[in-house]
């Protein structure tokens, strides 16, 4: 793929993996993966953000949930 | 194998120009939300903004003054925080200089993300490939300076060798030896590597491997930047960023020399007339007032920058971009416009004619009160002291007197005499 678009499959992969990710570093009890979990949100999120698929704020979130 | 993508995010980068502002809307409105949990937004912003054109309306200007005042209420960080700042994987502060109270910001992991990623739009979009070797000559402190380069470097599969607290020598010995392809530094001090480099009798354009200068932090005329390039053989990219924002918001683009890109999926920016303050058109020189897009902890809104830019659109650079561009980049702050004798002088317009000369190694500029007359006095350095004296000085003090209309007195000084410096230069002294 060189149009510099996604694909719909690429797309849906993309939102996937962030919705899959989110929901382990919010509720993730293994520090170790929680934490992981925590900077690829952050990554993916910027993807999201460059495609113009999501934009969020999310940490105050994780904060009031500890 | 993919074929070479010159945008970063092509989606974002070529969007319409109507898609692109819904886009910063939706992004616009979620960070007025975020900005409920900040004492000191929460009472600028209100809460039902309707639009753009209600937005530029109602929410009132701000300027570093304000902010550092709201930050001294409850030191660090004050009024401003959005959210708790024990989310904060870095703390950031302004250089602090002139004796002012430095401004402090903080990024989590998430907003820390983003600002590389605008880095790394950057630097792809100049040219720069995984693989490639990149130096980055700043001092690695609370200044925000180059540090979202080195991290975005290495996001993208570059080689970062981190030269913090090296003196020049070491760094020309670098830049030779490993065969760098990228440096980060001020214009300042990429001319200061040049200078040693000839010291220690190196030819960096012919003994180095530079293809690519990403200059930033300061405003450079277009003298300096063919010195950089002529002593380099590289390519010259002016960035501007600052620490409020947390990251770089525009860049020079391949597409042209002068034409500084704004990342505008990252920030909103107006141009104001600087003492109406109201919008200017394109073409128009006016001060730049910014809105961050991107941060959740320390947010910023319609930010009264002092930046001089005139904003040209999209459509007038060929690269492709649906962004619109600043000429030149910043070509000046509001704050160091200085008259003299009636007559309109900032830093950059002096060094745009000195760095003309090849026979200057370094400068400084002292506007001083003489006997009632305000007078400019330029403090010249020689390349070549034994060859230069006296005819130089004449010949920039009628080159200044042809170009700005003012006629300085030019004083020639020994080699090594005026300061040398690495982050942001201060070469204009106003001594009245």
């Amino acid at each position: 793929m060189t149009s510099g678009e996604l694909t719909p499959r690429e797309e849906r992969q993309l939102r996937e993996c962030y919705a899959a990710l989110h929901e382990l570093a919010a509720t993730c009890s293994v520090p170790s993966v929680r934490t992981a979990a925590r900077a690829a949100v952050a990554e993916v999120h910027v993807a999201l953000d460059g495609q113009a698929l999501d934009f969020e704020m999310y940490t105050h979130r994780w904060l009031a949930e500890g | 194998m993919t074929a070479d993508q010159p945008f970063w995010n092509p989606r974002t980068e070529t969007m319409p120009r109507e898609q692109l502002r819904a886009w910063q809307w939706t992004k616009l409105r979620r960070a007025m939300a975020q900005a409920r949990g900040s004492k000191f937004w929460a009472d600028r912003i209100p809460e039902d903004i309707t639009s753009f054109e209600d937005y530029v309306r109602r929410v009132p200007l701000v300027t570093k003054k304000d902010l550092v005042a709201a930050e001294e209420i409850a030191p660090p960080f004050g009024l401003l925080p959005s959210i708790d700042p024990s989310a904060a994987v870095r703390f950031h502060q302004t250089s602090g200089t002139s004796g002012n109270t430095p401004l402090r910001t903080f990024d989590t992991a998430r907003d820390w993300a983003w600002a590389v990623d605008q880095w790394c739009t950057i630097l792809h979009g100049v040219g720069v490939r995984p693989g490639q070797r990149a130096i980055l000559a700043f001092g690695y402190g609370m200044f925000i300076g180059f540090w979202g380069m080195q991290d975005a470097l290495m996001r993208m599969g570059c080689a970062v060798l981190p030269s913090g607290s090296m003196d020049s020598a070491t760094r020309v010995r670098l830049l030779v030896d490993y065969q760098i392809e990228v440096i980060g530094c001020t214009p300042t001090y990429a001319l200061r590597l040049l200078e040693t480099a000839a010291d220690m009798g190196i030819d960096l354009a012919a003994d180095g491997n530079l293809k690519t200068v990403i200059t930033g932090a300061e405003p450079r005329p277009p003298a300096t930047v063919r010195a950089i390039e002529r002593g380099f053989g590289a390519k010259v990219f002016d960035v501007a960023g600052m620490t409020e924002l947390a990251t770089v918001f525009t860049f020079e683009c391949p597409g042209g020399p002068g034409i500084s890109h704004i990342i505008e999926p990252a920030a909103i920016e107006e141009v104001l007339h600087p003492e109406t303050r109201e919008p200017v058109g394109y073409g128009e020189r006016g001060v730049r007032v910014m809105t961050g897009l991107g941060r959740e902890g320390w947010q910023i809104f319609r930010y009264w920058t002092e930046d001089i830019v005139i904003k040209r659109p999209w459509h007038e650079c060929p690269c492709g971009r649906t962004w619109d561009w600043y000429e030149g980049g910043i070509i000046g702050r509001a704050d160091d416009m200085r008259k003299i004798r009636g007559i309109s002088v900032t830093p950059v317009m002096v060094e745009d004619v000195v760095r003309g000369f090849t026979e200057v190694r370094e400068f400084q500029t002292v506007l001083r009160a003489d006997r009632g007359l305000d007078v400019m006095v330029l403090r010249v350095e020689p390349t070549d002291p034994a060859s230069a004296r006296p005819e130089l000085g004449e010949r920039i003090a009628a080159e200044i007197k042809r170009t700005i209309g003012l006629l300085p007195m030019v004083e020639l000084v020994e080699p090594g005499v005026l300061p040398r410096f690495e982050a942001k230069a201060v070469r204009f002294h106003d001594e009245r």
